[in-house]
């Protein structure tokens, strides 16, 4: 045998028990003993690395919730596949790692929302502009100290030409707060069962806070569903929805720190 | 007293002693401006206040075999770490308390749990982070970011550029000579008391909460405010003359808004509140 024969024994073989011909050159053979013997320290080397190289399913399962949503895969999210690979997630996460990780993707989603918000309310623009009537373009501003009071919904709902109606403005899908929302519950499923700062103040600090960020979410897209062209509340969504991940990656931090 | 009762004294004090808090004190010298990196994982109060010495002193208190300090120097940089040694422990247990000295210029990067932050006449970027605890800066000066989930922020006669995000913390800014503000908090309150210097971009939001702003009489700023569901409260109709600048604005639909100019309109501040009330004042 020659070394190049030898060599593809190894890549074939790996560096398991070789056959007897592979033994025999390598017996007589040092350049070959040399590569063998990176090969074993090579490979010892990657088992003693922790096994955090890898991110955790769930970021996947994220990330292609995600890709869904933003109409670049088109395969369904296999939701019952959670339990697969929630087994194998806690024998592959690594605390900072997973948390850094989660961060990350939590915060690329809402970045990739926030960022085509406006694609999607040029969208929703687009569409009302096709639907006003000339008169209804955006008035002047008047140079003048004005308290304005929204109109009331007897009056919006005169006006038919104000914007698309909620249903309409559903038909847009896909819808980016959906998208979002749907990640970002997605990183909170293991929350409740999860033991945070193992302090009692953090602990309580923490969910408390998680749910004030949910009471509002719910608020801002309720109120987005009744009027899907108001600017302001989207940016308070979307900003609620960065101080979601934000909050998440640190509650799994603070959970994975302790464990 | 029986040998019982002195043996269980002797027990209860041998105890308490265990678990009493430890002093230590650590110096390091500097050349620059030093970087004190300082990551509390436990619970505990961080203060620091500035010296005229190139050093930068740390003094901490904590239950030695409840809490790891780790104290490194490379080069001007100082790092400072607190982790807790127990599993399960109690929460005073699991504290640790600093008290940092350190040049006037100091770059600062602080993060804890529960306790306050508190700085005290340091020049130099800082970003200080809390879940519950509260952050007071007083005469600070530089790029100040401020990130807390639950904690307060008060800055009492700052300078420089402040960044705060808060959920549900509240942020005041008193006596400022800041150029730049921008706070976000999701349902705490916003205190703006002081001059908007010229030039400077003011930016004010609370989802929930209440945003208060007072100003003074030889401001020059034009005034942004937009509420959805909450109310513009005016209490300054007076000083406001009509928005000299108001081709730039685009008056949501829904919002309830004001806008307007006092004086020449140099610096811009932007208020909004999603379903909190927006209040605008001047002071006396």
């Amino acid at each position: 045998m020659h070394c190049k024969e030898l060599e593809s024994v190894l890549e074939t073989e790996g560096l398991g028990p070789l056959p007897k011909d592979a033994r025999l050159h390598l017996a007589t053979c040092g350049a070959c003993q040399a590569f063998v013997a990176d090969l074993n320290s090579i490979v010892s080397a990657a088992k003693s690395l922790p096994a955090e190289v890898n991110p955790p399913d769930r970021i996947w399962i994220s990330l292609r919730a995600q890709l869904e949503a933003e109409g670049l895969i088109k395969e369904p999210v296999e939701v019952s596949e959670r339990s697969s690979w929630w087994e194998s997630f806690n024998a592959w996460l690594k605390p900072r790692t997973f948390a850094t990780v989660t961060a990350a993707a939590l915060v690329l989603a809402a970045a990739i929302f926030v960022t085509r918000t406006p694609h999607n309310s040029n969208v929703n623009n687009l569409d009302s502009a096709k639907n006003q009537p000339v008169a209804e373009t955006p008035r002047p501003a008047q140079p003048q100290v004005t308290a304005s009071a929204p109109p009331s919904s007897t009056n919006a709902a005169n006006v038919p030409s104000k914007g698309p109606t909620p249903s309409k403005a559903k038909d847009l899908a896909p819808s980016p707060s959906e998208s979002a929302s749907f990640t970002l519950n997605q990183a909170e499923l293991d929350v409740p069962n999860m033991q945070l700062a193992g302090n009692s103040q953090v602990d309580l600090a923490l969910r408390q806070n998680l749910r004030t960020l949910n009471a509002f979410i719910a608020e801002c897209e309720l109120h987005l569903k009744q009027n899907p062209q108001d600017e302001l509340a989207r940016e308070y969504l979307n900003t609620a929805y960065q101080q979601k991940a934000d909050l998440l990656a640190a509650m799994m931090e603070s959970g994975r720190g302790e464990n | 007293m029986s040998v019982w009762s002195f043996g269980l004294l002797l027990f209860a004090a041998s105890t308490a002693i265990a678990a009493s808090p430890e002093h230590q004190e650590r110096h390091f010298a500097v050349k620059g401006h030093p970087v004190v990196v300082l990551q509390n994982i436990v619970n505990g109060r961080i203060e620091v206040k500035s010296s005229k010495n190139p050093e930068v002193v740390v003094s901490s208190t904590s239950i030695a075999d409840k809490v790891a300090i780790d104290i490194e120097q490379v080069g001007d940089r100082i790092d400072i770490s607190a982790s807790s040694l127990s599993s399960s422990p109690l929460p005073h247990e699991v504290e640790a308390n600093f008290q940092l000295t350190v040049p006037e210029q100091t770059e600062l990067q602080l993060k804890t749990q529960t306790g306050l932050i508190y700085v005290e006449q340091v020049t130099g970027d800082m970003k200080l982070e809390s879940v519950a605890g509260d952050v007071h800066l007083k005469e600070v000066s530089g790029y100040i970011i401020v990130k807390t989930t639950g904690g307060s922020l008060v800055c009492t006669l700052c300078s420089g550029k402040l960044e705060f995000a808060s959920i549900s913390g509240g942020a005041q800014v008193l006596q400022p000579s800041l150029t730049n503000v921008n706070l976000m908090t999701t349902s705490g309150n916003i205190l703006y008391d002081g001059d908007f210097i010229r030039t400077g971009l003011y930016t004010m939001r609370s989802g929930k909460g209440l945003v208060e702003v007072r100003f003074s009489g030889n401001d020059s700023f034009d005034l942004n405010a937009r509420t959805n569901l909450g109310v513009v409260d005016n209490q300054a109709a007076a000083f406001l003359k009509p928005d000299t600048h108001a081709s730039r604005h685009a008056a949501s639909r829904y919002a309830h808004s004001l806008f307007g100019t006092v004086g020449q309109g140099l610096a811009k501040v932007e208020l909004s509140s999603y379903s909190g009330t927006i209040r605008i004042l001047k002071r006396n």
